[in-house]
């Protein structure tokens, strides 16, 4: 075991290499040598480059922002399913590290990390000097409950688990013992049985908001106890929901120079219809908009908008349920029907149609360039011809598939242009679409639907929340033994080129049970009236709401 | 009289008994209260979960029980829960199961919790409708002074060049359905495109703070619906009452043309369209569902939208009764209003 700050983790020289030798991109060096411990300074310094200066110089103390978005209401934070809910919470409920745009992960409530050589050891040293805003110091003890919070596999609609599934004990559904030490006041460490390389990128994804002692998820709003610079002032579910600068609490980012510039921050919900966004930007009513899309980002760039884009792995799946029953068959268990469906589709035409060109044609793995182990594996040709060959041979010819999707823009559009190409190909196809407000009350139930999915640092981080057997988010049923021993070997490999032809196989599995249509990767983006600064659309929708002021 | 309005609130009683019955076994269908299950427990839960999530909250009696609870005549249940929890209908917000009331329904003023908001719907309720009461009352200042003034003034020479034009324009303005109209404001006046932005295409700021940029385009766009129907409906009248004997007699007389149309004919003129501007409440309750959810004005028509597409049970009731309640309360005010208009009718 090594400690950062006096000499570097072995496996970032290593990584230092590849990027040098052009193995790696900037990114994916930044991502991967942060993650077991690297400070960023240092990463920085391992290119042989200084860390960007972040621009806070420019920013005014004070004011007020309002942003265009939903407004959902709040809920235990490990059921969170949108990362709207966190631009609400993360006022009061920070997180123990933070994910940025270039890669990095920055400590937060941690002061800083230290993974072993196999990453089955994790030390998290606990930044010091954090009090929660009832005055009760912010020590090891919150770092090792929320952790054995997030393990907690009891708890309904706990995707946390599924992070931290390395520590925990299938047969309790709780964590091991003795995977969670608090070794003093200030130091935490976490003991794995076998090699895990996501932790801290599982500790930045929205979900895991630190929470109190005694936290009461039905009262959070009445009685907001937290560690953030914010207190929640009104939170009106559909319509408005206010943050204000909590006077009586000295957080410890002032100190820290992190900022929390803005005295208040106003999140106004004008539905799902972006035109009505637009009526909002030209009338004034709003600042920034949480996210644009499709054709918007052209119409809010006339309108004097100022654009923020980020490349990432968001996409939209398009996915048969294998455990879905219709008149008593189970239509899409039969590999010979989703292959058909993923030969019917040519990805390049949903990215044309569906997102207007903007983003990257992918190969229905769910696994892309953007992430460190991704291997060339070649997609399914795109063959109609064939496509309805299988589906004879499957019996399924007559079926009528109902493919549903959201009522909104671009997740419509894309699964409009799907349903369009099976029915060139032949297929019989009819489309349902949903209103947001109760699509997504079963949405991993639909026979055959498409759901959004945001980005995730590391390749095998998808994987394991969308498509391990019986995984609380694993919508498309998919269920393979082989695949989950893969996965698992995978996740045991901190080092990218070694787990690549891991991945390898994992990415020929997806593609050849045709487990889900993923037409493409989106560049994602955000838009501000002139005069904002450090609003910029994070690649994974995290809040790092503290960053944004009004320019001097 | 006295009796005629007894009789005429019994009615409104019956009606919202009927509605609230019908909206309440819709409402309790049991693919209905899955979805709610799912909504309000968790996005993924088992069936079994599912049974037992409404079956401690007391959605699984039979559904008579259901609606007696509901109105309060009936004690509200107190359930023994799968997970050995007690809960009651009428314990709310943490309270004792022992402290609290035996009947919790809408007699004694309860009006349940909204699923979705989270939060008490007879406040909801209030607070939505005092919003829409705002646009209500400005529709209702621009709409019906315009019809009155656009239908008495073709209606004064029947087939003249102003009759044609005004009839024209008040046949087209309601022909053209608030989500047609809307739409065209909110494209010429609230955007740059025709470089006519006069107006704000959204009237989500005009719930705190309403002012003639932000409002006046919804209210427009609901007033002209509903103008063109009063407007012709006024003319028709109008003409009718300047064939009369006793306005010939006047113009005969030599009276002025605007001493006729304001002195004899305008009160007379003037029954008709009075009942149906009190007809025209329960329509602008239509209209404001669909305005207030294309300005994203928040008053009652938007909560009725989201409290069907989420099927919040209590919130849709509450919703209901209002609605019927404004309906046959208009009806009601118009009756009695036509008896002190026109002598020649008479209410047992």
């Amino acid at each position: 075991m090594t400690k950062h700050d006096q000499s570097l983790h072995p496996i970032a020289l290593q990584y230092a290499q590849d990027e040098k030798a052009g193995k790696l991109s900037r990114r994916e060096f930044m991502a991967r040598t942060t993650a077991i411990g690297v400070s960023v300074t240092a990463a920085y310094g391992l290119l042989g480059l200084a860390a960007p200066a972040r621009a806070n110089a420019h920013m005014q103390q004070g004011g007020t922002v309002r942003m265009q978005m939903e407004v959902r209401a709040v809920k235990e934070p490990r059921a969170f399913d949108w990362p709207q809910i966190t631009y609400v919470t993360a006022g009061w409920l920070e997180y123990l590290v933070e994910y940025n745009n270039d890669g990095t992960f920055q400590p937060m409530l941690l002061e800083s990390w230290d993974v072993n050589d196999n990453a089955t050891t994790y030390v998290l040293n606990v930044r010091q000097g954090v009090t929660w805003n009832d005055g009760t110091p912010f020590t090891a003890q919150d770092v090792a409950r929320n952790i054995a919070g997030w393990c907690d596999t009891t708890v309904e609609g706990n995707s946390m688990a599924a992070r931290f599934s390395a520590i925990i004990n299938p047969e309790t559904g709780q964590a091991l013992d003795g995977a969670i030490e608090v070794i003093d006041d200030h130091t935490v460490q976490l003991n794995l049985p076998a090699p895990d390389i996501t932790l801290i990128a599982g500790m930045s994804d929205y979900p895991a908001a630190i929470t109190p002692a005694g936290f009461n998820p039905d009262t959070m709003l009445e009685n907001p106890v937290g560690t953030g610079p914010y207190l929640p002032e009104t939170v009106e579910v559909g319509i408005k929901a206010t943050l204000v600068r909590n006077e009586n609490h000295d957080w410890w980012g002032y100190a820290a120079g992190k900022g929390a510039y803005l005295d208040r921050i106003e999140y106004i919900d004008y539905g799902t219809d972006p035109s009505a966004w637009v009526a909002a930007a030209a009338a004034d009513e709003v600042d920034i908009i949480y996210e644009t899309v499709g054709d918007f980002v052209d119409i809010f760039n006339s309108i004097g908008f100022e654009e923020s884009s980020v490349a990432s792995s968001s996409t939209i799946c398009i996915r048969p349920n294998q455990r879905a029953e219709i008149d008593g068959v189970r239509p899409y268990a039969d590999k010979r029907v989703r292959q058909a469906i993923a030969m019917a589709v040519d990805n390049a035409v949903c990215l044309e149609l569906g997102y207007a060109g903007r983003g990257e044609v992918a190969r229905n793995q769910h696994v892309g360039p953007m992430h460190p182990a991704w291997a060339d594996v070649p997609a399914m040709p795109h063959d109609p011809a064939r496509a309805l060959e299988l589906l004879q041979e499957a019996g399924m010819a007559d079926f009528e598939m109902d493919l549903i999707s959201i009522d909104d823009d671009w997740r419509k559009n894309t699964t409009d242009a799907v349903a369009a190409q099976l029915r060139d190909a032949g297929f019989n196809v009819k489309r349902t679409v949903i209103p947001g407000a109760t699509f997504w009350g079963d949405w991993t139930e639909y026979p055959f639907s498409s759901t959004d999915w945001n980005h995730r640092p590391i390749d095998t981080q998808t994987l394991g929340l969308a498509y391990r057997s019986g995984e609380a988010w694993n919508e498309s049923g998919f269920a393979n033994a082989e695949f989950d021993a893969l996965l698992a070997e995978a996740n045991a490999i901190p080092d990218a080129d070694s787990r690549r032809v891991v991945m390898q196989r994992l990415q020929e599995i997806m593609t050849d049970e045709g487990v889900t249509l993923q037409p493409y990767w989106r560049t994602i983006y955000r838009h501000a009236k002139p005069g904002f600064v450090g609003w910029d659309m994070n690649i994974a929708y995290l809040p790092h709401i503290y960053k944004i002021g009004i320019a001097a | 009289m006295v009796s005629f309005i007894l009789r005429r609130i019994g009615i409104m009683v019956l009606t919202a008994l009927c509605l609230t019955f019908i909206v309440f076994w819709l409402t309790n269908l049991f693919p209905n209260l899955e979805k709610l299950a799912k909504t309000q427990g968790n996005f993924r839960m088992s069936d079994d979960a599912v049974l037992s999530y409404l079956g401690n909250n007391g959605y699984l009696q039979p559904l008579p029980v259901k609606y007696g609870q509901w109105l309060g005549v009936l004690p509200g249940y107190v359930i023994a829960g799968t997970d050995g929890q007690m809960r009651a209908r009428c314990a709310t917000g943490g309270q004792d199961i022992v402290d609290a009331a035996r009947f919790c329904g809408i007699l004694q003023g309860n009006w349940g919790y909204s699923t979705v908001f989270r939060e008490d719907a007879g406040s909801i309720i209030a607070t939505r409708l005092g919003l829409t009461g705002k646009l209500m009352f400005w529709v209702m200042l621009v709409m019906v002074p315009g019809a009155l003034i656009i239908g008495v003034m073709a209606g004064m020479n029947e087939g003249s060049r102003t009759d044609r034009s005004l009839s024209t324009v008040s046949i087209l303005s309601t022909a053209t359905p608030e989500y047609v109209s809307g739409v065209v404001f909110i494209s010429v006046f609230g955007t740059a495109t025709f470089g006519m932005q006069w107006f704000k295409g959204t009237a989500t700021a005009a719930m705190d703070d309403a002012n003639f940029e932000n409002f006046f385009l919804p209210v427009l766009t609901i007033a002209l619906y509903g103008m063109g129907y009063i407007a012709r409906m006024t003319r028709a009248s109008m003409t009718e009452v300047m064939t009369a004997q006793y306005i010939r007699t006047a113009r005969l007389k030599g009276v002025a043309f605007s001493q006729i149309v304001l002195r004899h004919a305008l009160r007379n003129a003037l029954i008709a369209p009075f009942t149906v501007i009190m007809l025209q409440f329960p329509f602008l309750l239509n209209g404001v569902v669909i305005v207030e959810t294309l300005f994203n004005y928040k008053g009652f028509g938007w909560t009725l939208v989201q409290a069907a597409s989420n099927n919040d049970i209590e919130l849709l009731l509450g919703v209901s009764i209002v609605s019927v309640f404004v309906v046959l309360t208009t009806q009601l005010i118009s009756d009695i209003g036509y008896v002190f208009l026109n002598p020649r009718i008479r209410i047992a």
